[in-house]
């Protein structure tokens, strides 16, 4: 188990999650003494089995599940001692599910993601924003669509671009920032994914850490910065993708065969998942 | 398009506005005594003192108006649009477009808690000054809707997303117990009393005079005015309560404030009138289909066309058996249940997330 103390980069964490234990009264551990940092320019992925705790960690995070023990600290003060809407102001999520049964337009939910920053109507500038939003996640063609009437693909790209909205100001002006999502490319197509994929990565290159959860371990491969495999609640490694996709982690982690080659072109880790058999 | 839509749902506002105010004035000069719109205008410019004129002319038509027509008017008014508005913030807190007032229980819990009040308050009435007295009604009627609104929220919720089905089989339960309850109170009233009941379970505005507007005004006012203050916390609620406070929303609270300010509507609209039925979920539901789910407009809407409805429904109620008058509730209850039926059926993906 890989539990390197040193850190990775240079800069001191924006946030730093330490020893977070999460209980579920009479269950097990949800989340078993997992620290992890999360920085500004680094894109960090969160992979593991269904029910490591992946979702779980991001919420523990973000201050929607009250965790047992750790603590976790935003820019050297604890996470409690914000204001939730000076947060909000530089911090946007995107959950699993969001549902939404009431027929906004696609403008109007991508609208939300400036209720932080706004009075109780939109200024002009805050349109200006939602469109450029609309326009960066590639739905700015069905804006004025009805938000229920989407496939959950394109309802997904609408909460990354909400996501996008709320912290559009820090973005424009190169301030820290941070976007946390959790499994939003799980209903969308390779295209969609990938753009949406160097999207964030144009997202780090201006200065706003981002933390997402995801599945599909090529992406992580190709895009993230840094890597941590959660397993049973724990941090089982963390590392470079070159580091941590090797095959032998990725049984270990998965418990399932997979053979690992270098990408024809790219050369960073191609992870192919071995047909299933009776593998003992 | 963003002037568009504040063209559009402005247009919408000032259209209801202006259609209430003269269907207010029409509606005064309407009953067993005509009395032509221009009098009516007289006789309130009058009472305000805008204008000066001598009475005696229409001595008849301005004590008609003042002391017969007008409270009720106003008491229409003021009922309609609480408990529209009420309707509409239950929908966004509920995240649910079927919580109407009168469906999840809160209305006839609030009417259990006054009947409650009427019985068990005439037995010691003797024990208690009069001024609580007269506040009792009003606060049992608003602990009712409270409790019932509480009660349905804990079992249908779970961490902030509502379940339709049991929203609706809570609100079911909550409907059977309050009738059992006011069942057994009229088994046990006085004739005198068992009037009273019945107006309870069928809604009426015909004891509305000064002193009801008086009394009950100040509450449904802070309902009216208080809940489209939250409108754009509504709107980020709808969210999901998670993404409402990723969104910088203190959720708590919101949803406290708007629990009270709503069942405070319904219960005082209650006090007053007894059970009417169905206004908060046919106004919003209108109002949906025609300017969409924001409630930075369908608040202030609702407000409009809830009073606008309720004028309407009372005038048909006391002019279609002259000279008795039909109680309220049976006139929004026909209007409303079916209107709940073709809901139903034209959301058949409703069973989606039962």
């Amino acid at each position: 188990m890989a539990a390197d103390e040193e850190p990775i980069h240079i800069q001191l964490p924006v946030i730093e999650a330490k020893n977070i234990t999460l209980e579920v009264a009479g269950k097990k551990k949800i989340l078993n003494d997992v620290s992890i940092s999360i920085n500004p320019g680094v894109l960090t992925a969160v992979i593991g089995k269904n029910g490591a705790g992946k979702s779980s960690l991001l919420k523990a995070i973000c201050g929607e599940n009250n965790y047992t023990h750790g603590t976790v600290v935003v820019n050297g003060k604890s996470s409690a001692e914000y204001d939730v809407e000076e947060l909000a102001k530089s911090r946007a999520v995107v959950s699993q599910k969001s549902s939404l049964d009431f027929a906004f337009k696609v403008r109007e939910v991508v609208e939300l993601g400036r209720a932080p920053h706004s009075g109780f109507f939109y200024s002009k500038e805050d349109a200006e924003i939602v469109t450029i939003c609309l326009e960066k996640v590639g739905i700015l063609t069905f804006a004025d669509r009805s938000y229920t009437t989407l496939s959950g693909g394109e309802q997904q790209r609408v909460h990354v671009a909400r996501a996008l909205a709320q912290i559009w100001d820090s973005v424009e002006n190169n301030q820290q920032c941070y976007l946390f999502l959790d499994e939003p490319l799980a209903s969308l197509d390779v295209a969609n994914q990938h753009e949406i994929m160097h999207l964030l990565k144009q997202l780090c290159s201006k200065n706003v850490a981002v933390f997402i959860v995801i599945h599909d371990l090529n992406l992580a491969a190709q895009y993230a910065d840094h890597v941590y495999i959660l397993k049973n609640g724990k941090t089982f490694t963390e590392g470079s993708p070159v580091e941590v996709f090797t095959e032998d982690t990725i049984y270990q982690a998965f418990d399932y065969p997979v053979q690992v080659v270098p990408h024809p072109k790219t050369n960073c880790p191609l992870i192919v998942a071995e047909a299933y058999s009776d593998h003992e | 398009m963003q002037g568009f839509r504040f063209g559009k749902t402005g247009f919408i506002l000032g259209l209801l506005f202006l259609i209430l105010f003269f269907f207010a004035i029409i509606s005064i000069g309407i009953g067993p005594v005509s009395i032509p719109p221009d009098t009516v205008l007289k006789v309130v410019a009058n009472k305000l003192g805008f204008i000066d004129f001598a009475e005696d002319e229409l001595v008849q038509s301005s004590a008609i108006i003042y002391s017969i027509r007008l409270p009720r008017v106003i008491l229409a008014v003021l009922v309609g649009a609480a408990l529209a508005v009420s309707g509409a913030a239950l929908q966004g807190l509920f995240r649910n477009p079927l919580a109407d007032p009168t469906l999840i229980g809160a209305s006839s819990g609030s009417a259990l808690a006054a009947a409650i009040v009427i019985i068990v308050g005439a037995q010691i009435g003797v024990l208690i000054p009069e001024i609580i007295g007269a506040a009792l009604l009003p606060l049992g009627a608003f602990l009712g809707a409270l409790a019932a609104t509480l009660l349905v929220y804990t079992i249908s919720t779970k961490s902030g997303k509502t379940n339709m089905a049991t929203m609706l089989l809570a609100g079911i339960a909550i409907n059977a117990l309050a009738a059992s309850g006011i069942g057994y109170l009229i088994f046990t009233a006085t004739d005198v009393q068992i009037r009273d009941l019945t107006f309870w379970t069928l809604g009426s505005l015909g004891g509305s005079v000064w002193d009801t507007v008086i009394n009950s005004s100040p509450f449904l006012l802070i309902c009216i005015i208080g809940l489209p203050l939250f409108s754009k916390n509504l709107n980020v609620m709808l969210l999901g309560e998670n993404e409402a406070h990723y969104l910088g929303l203190n959720t708590q609270f919101t949803k406290k404030v708007i629990i009270v300010l709503a069942t405070l509507g319904v219960g005082s609209a209650v006090a007053v009138s007894g059970i009417i039925g169905f206004v908060g979920l046919v106004v919003p539901h209108l109002l949906r289909l025609l300017m969409g789910p924001d409630h930075r407009f369908i608040m202030p809407a609702s407000v409009l066309l809830g009073a606008l409805l309720l004028l309407a429904s009372d005038l048909f109620a006391r002019m279609v058996v002259i000279p008795a008058e039909l109680p309220i509730g049976i006139v929004t209850a026909t209007i409303g249940a079916p209107f709940f039926l073709w809901l139903l059926m034209r959301n058949r993906s409703i069973s989606n997330y039962l």
